[in-house]
């Protein structure tokens, strides 16, 4: 990119801050209401909180057997996350780089997936479950999601800009697909690649209506669902409640700063330009 | 945009293959082992939100008194607790004992997934609750709780506003101008708040002296003279006397924090809210809520069923008897204040009524003198609940008059009903 | 590859070797699609086939279900409200397609410069897109509160008079929009930051030197080279536009007067507490029907403006 100059990159430097400010408003009060304890959240809460009190967190952490359902939604999202991974950059390797008839509507097959509400497919995929014995278990919750369209498209369009020349230099040294998707392609797209773990860990991480109808026991239950029974049927403790989602935004969070170092990376890395 | 990227499929991987290893017992229902014991599962909501432990309680003493029967729950929180059960009952997976509402009770019964009760104890229970869930003379359900719903008020506004308490002679006028005395915007002070909902409509109905269905329960009854007043009770508090939704900010419990707040005289809410208000340096109190023409108070119960399918139904009705009338669980319920047993023993209730604030406990029974039993009409019922609350909702913004409401909500409850 | 060959091998699709007759790796395509067609079918497929079966049956999920043909079909026809549904999800869409897009890219092209603490101003830009809509709904209520909200204070201080957004029916669709688009704005960023790693600087530093203008190589190199990404953005928000509930569901329930109530809300209404799972199903495959319509019509027109292969 051409570089700016310096009265242009400072004021662009202040309106991205000011916009910076009031994205992280919203997120901020919802840091102020899990310091803020017990009743006065009728009116609207302070910007800084006159009386902070952590006992939203010690409440989180008493209700909640919070270890388990933190582990348990790691495990589930690592484990979507790998498993999404290569079956999306598979998939997506054959839409973008191998040319063969009706590809468009097998690709087109592929997003339809998409277009059905969740909601609807609950009762059926649970009977289906059932059938197979994997209601209250982990595979149930995992095997409706362990490959997603979202990610064999995003994959799909980040390895569709990559020159043809060069698989073409490796077919001539003889490579077959699999070297050329390991050794060419997937090292190129690595930004898409790590842009699509965030997201894909995210969706696991974040699930609710499946796992809420499909696991039984307590100990396999996922934080999404821990988060969700601080919601009272008459009376909600609200700080209890911040301080959860507060807390859980947290590995979301260090997982995308990891990430946006390796989609520089990415880059610098191929030694390509 | 969290549902980016959504359910798609997949390759069976080694490490899919490992969590499930680790997977929980059996998912649906019972299961038995060579000994002779059984598990039997419970499903439940009533123990989300604070009485786990007490919940956890009575099954210990439970499995000690039955040995060869173990109780495996499941808690949900209410709101998600429907799409779980209904899920359930769909791909044959309920549990063997199930919580449900009494206005759920209708349509599950007459969907056939509840097993019928033979033997069942009938001295135990209170007459009035146990009959709310027998079809035909068949009892199909048994009550765990109820709860009633009060008039709460704050005595030091009371006092600073020079108005006399509420007493269970009050009626809509004495309760009208009393909110009108109590309401100081300025201070953020309100004087009345009652939800503008079905559940308060229906019992307003039955106060100013109407119903809200024939009595054959096939049509409409409120858009009369009675349902008007109801209505007219209702909405005309919103704005003046009660906050709206706007002024409230709206979450859903905005009316306990502005009790607790001290910025609410008056309120109309359930029992089940005495533990979670607890004592308040204001001082608080309940009485019998004011009538019209004559006195009508909503009763709210929960109850159990065992599942048509269970292959266990002994053991299940064992632990749907022992959950809702052991003597365990009504000296648990009473003990942790939590909703009340509907036990048929008065003693035993009797210690409910001096366990602290409000001090005038005596109300809660005193409004199942005069009850108005919520209608309940099968399938329909969420969506009936839903037009009723909706239409009121219009005419309190202002946005229709409460003859339009009514006129709207009673076509379109015919409609549901024919 | 020198700096002036990048853009050329990537701007002019590169055609496929016609003339000879090609050989198709069917074995590679095969295996290499089966790990994800596969479960796609199972869990996918073959559920929406079952929901098309029970959206021709009267079900309440717990009786055995009875035969009605397309009665669920022309009942939801007919119904009033499903139009309205209908029309919600449009104006949803209508208005926060635009807004992620448009902000999205000026935010991506924004943070793409070299800038001090663009690492942090990133992160904050993608927090809203990690936080759950349970909290987030309550604080928006807040911030767009009618009568005490900060939203409203600040146009008042401005000598605008606050409208009753989602207190007022005519608002309530564009309070959810607002907040949709603050929370998705760092999603389309990050994707289309992403897309731009891949555009080398040298093509850009080319068209530089070409002597080319900041808008021209904005529009002529950029957004040409990024298209895949853009294309893979409007897809994506538009499927899940259509599908918006959430936030509707947290933030305003529908209301008021059912004002704010879009197609997915129905389909769970109808579902789980209507006690017409029937309809529910029918209701679900009208609005895929819609989507896919829309998809492919725009399948069909990415030739027009996606470069890729």
């Amino acid at each position: 990119m051409p570089r700016l100059s310096r009265p242009r990159a400072v004021l662009l430097w202040v309106v991205l801050a000011l916009g910076a400010l009031a994205m992280f408003f919203p997120f901020w009060w919802t840091v102020v209401t899990s310091l803020t304890s017990g009743a006065g959240l009728s009116s609207t809460p302070a910007i800084v909180p006159a009386d902070p009190s952590w006992a939203g967190y010690a409440e989180l952490f008493r209700r909640t057997p919070f270890a388990r359902v933190v582990l348990n939604s790691a495990g589930l999202a690592v484990t979507t996350v790998v498993v999404q991974i290569v079956t999306s950059s598979l998939a997506a390797y054959v839409f973008a780089r191998i040319e063969f008839p009706g590809r468009q509507v097998v690709f087109t097959a592929y997003l339809v997936t998409m277009m059905i509400p969740m909601q609807v497919l609950l009762v059926p995929l649970f009977v289906q479950m059932k059938t197979w014995g994997l209601v209250d278990t982990y595979l149930g919750v995992l095997l409706p999601g362990v490959a997603s369209v979202f990610g064999i498209f995003l994959l799909r369009q980040a390895m569709s800009t990559v020159p043809r020349e060069l698989d073409e230099a490796a077919t001539i040294d003889g490579a077959g697909h699999l070297r050329i998707f390991g050794m060419v392609v997937m090292p190129l797209v690595r930004p898409a690649v790590a842009t699509f773990a965030v997201f894909s860990f995210m969706s696991s991480w974040n699930s609710f209506l499946w796992p809420l109808v499909i696991l039984r026991s307590a100990e396999l239950k996922t934080l999404p669902l821990a988060l969700a029974s601080l919601v009272g049927q008459y009376s909600t403790r609200w700080d209890v409640l911040m301080a959860g989602s507060v807390v859980s935004v947290l590995p979301m969070l260090a997982l995308y700063l990891v990430a946006q170092r390796h989609i520089i990376q990415g880059i610098a890395g191929t030694g390509l330009k | 945009m969290s549902r980016a990227p959504r359910v798609a499929a997949a390759l069976v991987t080694a490490s899919a293959l490992a969590l499930a290893g680790c997977s929980g017992s059996a998912s649906s229902g019972a299961s038995s082992s060579s000994d002779g014991k059984v598990t039997i599962t419970y499903s439940n909501f009533i123990s989300n939100g604070g009485n786990e432990a007490n919940l956890t309680k009575i099954v210990d003493a439970f499995e000690a008194a039955n040995p060869d029967i173990t109780v495996k729950v499941t808690t949900l929180p209410y709101a998600d607790y429907f799409t779980a059960l209904q899920t359930d009952l769909a791909g044959g997976t309920a549990a063997d004992v199930f919580d449900m509402e009494y206005a759920g009770y209708a349509a599950l019964q007459s969907s056939g997934v509840l097993a019928p009760l033979d033997g069942v104890d009938g001295a135990a229970y209170k007459p009035s609750l146990l009959d709310a869930y027998q079809t035909d003379g068949t009892q199909y359900a048994l009550p765990s709780s109820f709860s009633t719903v009060v008039l709460f008020y704050n005595k030091a506004l009371f006092d600073a506003a020079g108005v006399s308490y509420p007493t269970s002679s009050w009626t809509w006028a004495d309760e009208k101008a009393a909110a009108e005395k109590l309401t100081n915007a300025s201070a953020g002070v309100w004087g009345d708040y009652q939800p503008i909902s079905y559940y308060e409509f229906y019992k307003a109905v039955a106060q100013a002296g109407g119903s809200f269905l024939s009595k054959d329960g096939k049509k409409a009854a409120f858009n009369d003279a009675a349902g008007k007043a109801a209505a007219q009770w209702l909405v005309g508090k919103s704005g003046t006397v009660m906050p709206t939704t706007e002024q409230g900010a709206g979450t859903a419990d905005f009316d306990k924090n502005l009790f607790t707040a001290g910025k609410l005289a008056m309120w109309h809410s359930g029992s089940w809210m005495f533990g979670v208000v607890g004592q308040q340096p204001f001082g608080w109190d309940v009485a019998v809520e004011p009538g019209d023409t004559t006195k009508a108070s909503a009763l709210f119960s929960n109850a159990v069923g065992v599942s048509a399918t269970s292959a266990h139904k002994e053991a299940a009705q064992k632990w749907a008897q022992f959950l809702t009338s052991s003597p365990t669980t009504v000296s648990v319920r009473l003990d942790a204040g939590w909703e009340l047993p509907p036990t048929s023993d008065e003693s035993a209730l009797a210690s409910y009524l001096t366990k602290g604030t409000p001090a005038n406990r005596q109300a809660v029974f005193d409004s199942l003198d005069a009850v108005a039993l919520a209608p309940s009409i099968g399938d329909n019922q969420t969506k009936m609940q839903d037009v009723v609350s909706e239409k009121l909702t219009e005419a309190a913004a202002g946005r229709l008059t409460v003859q339009q409401a009514l006129d709207q909500a009673e076509t379109e409850v015919n409609a549901l009903l024919g | 590859m020198t700096a002036l060959a990048a853009p050329a091998a990537t701007l002019e699709r590169t055609a496929a070797p016609r003339g000879r007759r090609r050989r198709y790796p069917w074995p590679v395509i095969i295996g290499f699609l089966a790990p994800s067609a596969v479960p796609l079918v199972l869990f996918v497929y073959i559920p929406m086939v079952r929901a098309g079966w029970i959206s021709l049956h009267k079900w309440n999920l717990i009786s055995p279900m009875t035969w009605v043909g397309l009665r669920n079909y022309t009942d939801l026809l007919a119904d009033p409200s499903t139009r309205a549904a209908f029309g919600h999800t449009l104006e949803y869409v209508a208005g926060y397609l635009p807004l992620v897009l448009i902000g999205g890219l000026a935010l991506a092209l924004a943070l793409n410069q070299p800038l001090r603490g663009r690492t942090a101003l990133r992160g904050i830009y993608f927090l809203p897109v990690i936080t759950s809509w349970i909290a987030v709904a309550l604080v928006w209520r807040w911030l767009l509160n009618p009568s005490v909200g900060v939203v409203n204070q600040v146009l008042g201080a401005l000598g605008i008079d606050g409208p009753g957004w989602w207190a007022d029916p005519a608002w309530a669709m564009p309070s959810v929009i607002i907040a949709s688009a603050w929370k998705d704005l760092g999603f389309v960023m990050v994707i289309l930051l992403a897309g731009l790693q891949s555009i080398g600087e040298d093509v850009v530093e080319a068209a530089v030197l070409d002597g080319a203008g900041s808008w021209r190589r904005l529009w002529s190199i950029t957004i040409p080279l990024l298209s895949p990404s853009i294309f893979f953005v409007v897809v994506i928000s538009l499927i899940n536009g259509f599908q918006v509930f959430d936030q509707v569901y947290a933030m305003t329930g529908g209301g008021p007067a059912g004002s704010s109530e879009v197609v997915v809300q129905q389909v769970y209404d109808l579902t789980f507490h209507y006690a017409h799972a029937g309809q529910g199903a029918a209701l679900s495959w009208m609005l895929f029907v819609v989507i896919l319509a829309i998809t492919v019509v725009q399948m069909w027109g990415q030739r027009r403006w996606v470069h890729d292969a």
